[in-house]
């Protein structure tokens, strides 16, 4: 398969601002000169429904979408949906997963509880061993709001160091499109996402 | 999302991220168009959203017209005293203005007029998946295809340009893979809007009565040889890969193109690709020569086989022996859905029969055992929806009991359990009409739910014929002060103009009064009981009612509460609640989740509705305090 190519795929719920954060992925990239496609899915898919946003970097790349498999970071805003996205992740793949339990309503319509983790994370092992979990809901409310916990991703996503972006483009773009009133609060929020993989010492 | 304002920037050869409907919006700025129009339809809706924001600053006229042939209408009026103008729509949009469209194509425009149609394969927020191409063909009217935002911003100043040298209106037609991916775009620079203009009395002209139009159809005619020649050396029309053996061409546009290129890679096929921008007229000659150049051609398009027929068609005069593979005779791509690479490259695997690189059936058994018992998460009313208040009380009232004729918008999604509200949708304002045909063939109590903006979109007609033909039918408007379904635009309801302005309101209930509706009342549907006693009486009536459900939309009410700094309590379950699940069984509201068999109130999501409370028999729910 090409290597000149790198792919992220976000999925979340709608609501999450997965596409605030391919946005911002994709504005730091454009920044750096590279060559950048994000897809979004706006409208009715978005209420409350699962929403996966796909940021593709690289010079000949051209269609928005990811082929499957091909994922080199999974971003899991939520993790029935990092399970619903595996379809894009291979043994390369850096799944990087909020903890962040979002109940699907037809668990609650069937009266079931959400499925426990270690399921979960079985699951992704079955397509990769590189996973890493992180406390979003904890790490924003500590930045100033549970609203950020898509900024606390992407500090996480620098801090694996596997993303062809600089971190100071990155910060840039978060303060270029979130509302400026939040600037401080959401580079705070990015910078105990990097934190906290970093202290982590996972090598992925 | 960003600052609007970043379309407003005046340095030519700046490289901004921008949304394909963005760059449309800049490539209007920068062809100095004078006057947008639309209404609102996902993927198009950011294209004329974006220069709403930023109309006042950059000097155009912008508005939400009340429905798409009203804003074709509008559009076209000033095109036609020589201003520049662009509407944009959805694929269904433009079935709302195609009878404003064709004829349109006959009296011809005076100012650069484009008309977006973004397509939606895959039906993402969509009900269905028409190709619109095909009203290039039906209309006479120059079509282009941009595939990624850089060619969308450039395609908007071609199609003005083509536009003013045919003086016919043009069609820019998008998917929502072009509409909604963001990429890299070069600015060029901005134009002064023009605003005004002069109207040339032309009877011949503008005044389509059968004298006038025979001959204007052929005038028509005539601009279309010139559109093929216009195609036959656009940019836009072009070789843009050469293969070393002559043996296979692909023959691509729009998304598809995108799909097409890199499936080819993922192949290694050594094959041309002749990239088509302009597909109507298509450059005819261009592909005589393609088609000759070649043993086999593969046709990828997404949807109809709108190429292809074309293709095969030029094929059969003048190149009878190349192999053209797309989806007509076999289907090696299918005509639903949307395309990715994967559907492309097995498509081109067996055609060429290569192999492909990696083993993606593993992958896809692999991924369906993971998933297999994955819950689904289909887009659901929010929490706090005042939908869902209206749908329960109108539930709750009349059982199983009557007949529901839903319509466009978020109310739509009132046919999930538990609310199960939605017998028959098909397309904007349609519930009223169909409700009364219904109500017509079985007597049984039938109620048409239609939204605020879909309402003053199509319903209108609906409601006069209901009130003439004395049909009895309940009319519930449910409104959410907002055009919510596509990103809160303004409507008549409103009182906010596409130009940030202030407007008088339209009222639903006096609208439906002066169409002498008799039974008309307005209720807030989280008053439960007041609103049984409203939809009691509605189906005592004996002629049509109106019921006019008005309650803010929770997503706006919920920022606004949140922009103003004042907090959101969210309630909580008291130690009455014996689990009954009352409340999550009537209601299916996302912030009501069961853990461990009980119940609980997600604090993020709760945004204190407190139709839960109304639900609950045991009243265990309550404040935070």
């Amino acid at each position: 398969m090409k290597t000149d190519e790198f792919n992220i795929v976000l999925s979340g719920v709608g609501g999450q601002g997965t596409l605030l954060a391919a946005e911002i992925l994709g504005t730091a990239a454009v920044k750096e000169g590279l060559n950048v496609r994000v897809s979004e899915i706006h409208g009715m898919a978005q209420r409350g429904g699962a929403v996966v946003s796909t940021v593709r970097i690289g010079e000949n790349v051209q269609a928005p979408t990811i082929l499957e498999g091909q994922a080199d970071v999974l971003i899991g805003f939520e993790p029935i949906e990092t399970v619903r996205s595996l379809r894009f992740a291979s043994e390369k793949t850096v799944v990087l997963m909020s903890d962040e339990r979002i109940s699907p309503s037809e668990l609650a319509a069937k009266e079931m509880s959400y499925p426990d983790m270690e399921g979960i994370v079985e699951k992704i092992h079955r397509f990769t061993g590189k996973i890493i979990i992180v406390e979003t809901e904890k790490l924003a409310r500590e930045a100033g709001s549970t609203l950020s916990q898509n900024i606390v991703l992407l500090g996480a996503l620098a801090a694996t160091e596997k993303v062809p972006i600089k971190n100071e483009s990155l910060i840039q773009a978060v303060e270029a499109l979130v509302p400026s009133k939040h600037v401080n609060m959401n580079v705070k929020a990015f910078e105990l996402g990097y934190e906290y993989v970093k202290k982590m010492k996972v090598h992925v | 999302m960003p600052d609007p304002r970043v379309l407003l920037g005046d340095k030519p050869e700046k490289r901004v991220l921008l949304l394909g409907n963005e760059a449309i919006a800049r490539g209007a700025l920068e062809a100095g168009i004078g006057v947008v129009t639309t209404y609102p339809g996902t993927p198009a809706s950011e294209i004329a959203d974006s220069i709403s924001e930023i109309a006042a600053d950059a000097g155009l006229y912008m508005e939400y017209s009340v429905n798409e042939i009203v804003a074709v209408e509008v559009a076209a009026g000033a095109a036609s005293c020589g201003v520049r103008a662009l509407t944009a729509m959805k694929h269904v949009g433009l079935n709302v203005a195609s009878d404003m469209v064709m004829t349109l194509a006959y009296a011809g425009v005076r100012g650069g007029y484009v008309i977006v149609t973004a397509d939606d394969p895959e039906c993402y927020s969509s009900q269905n998946e028409q190709d619109n191409r095909f009203y290039a063909l039906l209309s006479n009217l120059p079509c282009l295809e941009p595939s990624n935002p850089q060619e969308a911003k450039d395609m908007t100043l071609t199609a003005i340009e083509i536009s003013e040298k045919l003086e016919l209106p043009v069609l820019l037609r998008t998917t929502t893979r072009v509409s909604h991916t963001r990429g890299p775009v070069t600015y060029g620079k901005l134009s002064t809007p023009n605003l005004k203009g002069k109207f040339i009395k032309d009877v011949k002209r503008l005044v389509m009565v059968p004298a006038n139009s025979r001959p204007k159809h052929e005038v028509l005619l005539r601009a279309m040889e010139k559109a093929k020649e216009i195609s036959e050396t656009s940019p836009h029309n072009n070789v843009v890969r050469k293969s070393k053996s002559k043996e296979l061409g692909i023959i691509s546009s729009s998304s598809a193109y995108n799909y097409a290129t890199e499936a080819a890679d993922l192949l290694g096929l050594d094959a041309s690709i002749l990239k088509l921008g302009m597909t109507h007229p298509l450059p005819e000659k261009m592909i005589e020569e393609y088609l000759k150049e070649h043993r086999k051609v593969i046709i990828v398009e997404e949807l109809e086989p709108y190429l292809e027929m074309q293709v095969k068609a030029i094929a059969k005069d003048k190149a009878p022996d190349v192999d053209i593979c797309g989806k007509m005779s076999k289907r090696y791509f299918p005509k639903e859905g949307e395309f990715s690479t994967l559907v492309v490259a097995k498509g081109l695997a067996v055609i060429t029969g290569k192999e492909l690189p990696v083993d993606f059936r593993k992958i896809k058994e692999k991924y369906a055992e993971v998933s297999k018992d994955l819950p689904a998460r289909p887009p659901i009313l929010c929490a706090g929806c005042p939908h869902r208040a209206s749908l329960y009380d109108i539930r709750k009232t009349v059982g199983d009991k009557a007949i529901f004729a839903t319509d466009i918008g978020c109310y739509a999604l009132g046919i999930a359990p538990p609310l199960n509200v939605g017998d028959i949708m098909i397309c904007m304002g349609a519930s009223i009409g169909t409700a009364q045909g219904i109500s017509k063939a079985t007597d049984e109590s039938t109620f048409a739910i239609i939204g605020d903006s879909t309402f003053f979109h199509a319903g209108i007609p609906g409601l006069i014929n209901a009130v003439y033909n004395n049909h009895k039918i309940v009319i519930v408007v449910l409104d959410n002060l907002t055009t919510a379904m596509t990103g809160h635009q303004p409507h008549p309801g409103t009182g906010v103009t596409g130009m940030r302005s202030a407007s008088k309101k339209v009222l639903i209930e006096k609208v439906a009064e002066g169409c002498g509706v008799k039974y008309v009342r307005v209720v807030d549907p989280f008053k439960v009981s007041e609103t049984e006693t409203a939809v009691k009486e509605a189906l005592q009536h004996p002629g049509p009612s109106v019921l006019v459900f008005r309650a803010p939309c929770a997503l706006v009410a919920v920022r606004e509460k949140r922009s103003k700094g004042v907090r959101i309590e969210a309630y909580k379950t008291t130690d009455k609640c014996t689990n009954c699940m009352a409340c999550i069984r009537l209601l299916g509201c996302p912030a009501l989740t069961v853990e461990n068999g009980k119940v609980n109130i997600d604090e993020t999501l709760c945004t204190a509705c407190g139709l839960c409370i109304s639900v609950c028999p045991y009243k265990a729910i309550g404040g935070n305090s």
